[in-house]
């Protein structure tokens, strides 16, 4: 028996869509190739995990898991998690380079109507 | 030898006390200069400043005090100021302390000077939730430093250049409170307190809003932690 369940067969054609969105989204420039990379590996263990049943039937004896689609949405939800945590970080980066451009936008401002003063003093 | 010191004023949708902190400024302490940080106001905050005829710093979006007083702290570095004060625009701190605040830090016995309202009894009562925090972080801070600062919350304090060089890069984003104290006093910064007493605030809203009372505690425990157990940068 190639595939063992019905739920396997959607699992893995689901994992093949996603990686030929994602690499589509590449394409259009929405999606960086960073981000698309944790993308494209992680639906593509899954899509590997869901065709080679041998595999899949292995990795689930070996983790102790009661059946096969147990393994593959827990390698799913492990995928989430480190995909949040990532994006978490990447936020918690990002807002403090903004904080930072942001108070020295204020500090730039500042000079150039300091300048802009100056200059129709001299003008004057 | 004088020392050049710049009260830093920051300012959230303050239109409405800002005028009358800045004139009582200048006729209580009028050799001090004045610096307001609009914190990404919705109203006239930057032209009530700019009519007072002080320098004014304006963040196009509202990032909270701690960025605030970063601003005006790189401005008092880049501008050559001494030490820095910082003066909430709501009317609370009364600027005929701020000889008394200065003291300690023109003298050299402190880097900081805080001003509170705990040192001795100034008649103030907070309602029962700011004081159970106000508790809370004293005792942090007493533990953390092994001393005790009893107004770990008051906003009207005094920074020595030296402090400003090094808050212009590390510096709590929001609240500056038990967590910036712990941090400086790890860098070997002296803190010192001063007595003052504090009044209500004149309009406006205070920045402690109901959503930061519960985010404030989580935050600034963990954020004292990190200050106690992390390398200063």
């Amino acid at each position: 028996m190639l595939f063992l369940s019905r739920t396997q067969v959607i699992t893995a054609l689901g994992a093949v869509l996603l990686v030929l969105f994602v690499l589509e989204l590449v394409r259009r420039r929405r999606l960086s190739e960073e981000y698309s990379l944790l993308w494209v590996l992680a639906s593509t263990v899954i899509a590997v995990l869901g065709f080679a049943t041998p595999l899949l039937t292995w990795i689930t004896h070996l983790l102790g898991f009661l059946g096969e689609s147990s393994t593959t949405f827990a390698f799913g939800l492990a995928f989430s998690t480190a995909m949040l945590l990532y994006l978490s970080l990447k936020q918690s980066r990002l807002s403090y380079e903004n904080h930072a451009l942001t108070r020295e936008l204020a500090l730039l401002r500042n000079e150039v109507e300091a300048l802009n003063r100056g200059r129709a003093g001299d003008t004057r | 030898m004088t020392h050049r010191v710049l009260v830093i004023i920051p300012a959230h949708d303050e239109q409405a006390s800002l005028p009358a902190t800045l004139a009582e400024v200048r006729e209580k302490a009028p050799s001090v200069d004045v610096l307001v940080v609009d914190d990404g106001s919705f109203d006239a905050t930057s032209r009530v400043a700019r009519a007072a005829g002080v320098p004014v710093l304006r963040h196009p979006v509202n990032l909270g005090v701690g960025g605030a007083l970063q601003t005006g702290f790189r401005w008092a570095c880049e501008h050559g100021y001494d030490i820095g004060v910082q003066l909430d625009a709501d009317g609370q701190h009364d600027p005929a302390y701020l000889p008394a605040l200065l003291a300690p830090v023109v003298e050299g016995r402190a880097d900081v000077s805080i001003g509170s309202r705990f040192v001795s009894s100034t008649g103030y009562r907070a309602p029962w939730n700011r004081r159970l925090g106000m508790l809370l972080f004293s005792g942090v801070v007493r533990l953390a430093l092994g001393r005790p600062i009893s107004d770990t919350t008051s906003g009207f304090r005094a920074y020595h250049r030296r402090v400003m060089e090094v808050c212009q890069h590390d510096f709590p984003k929001d609240f500056p409170d038990a967590p910036l104290l712990i941090g400086l006093a790890r860098r070997g910064f002296r803190l010192d307190e001063v007595p003052v007493v504090m009044r209500e605030r004149r309009a406006g809203t205070s920045f402690y809003t109901l959503g930061k009372q519960l985010y404030y505690p989580y935050k600034n425990l963990l954020a004292s932690l990190m200050a106690l157990i992390r390398k200063p940068i």
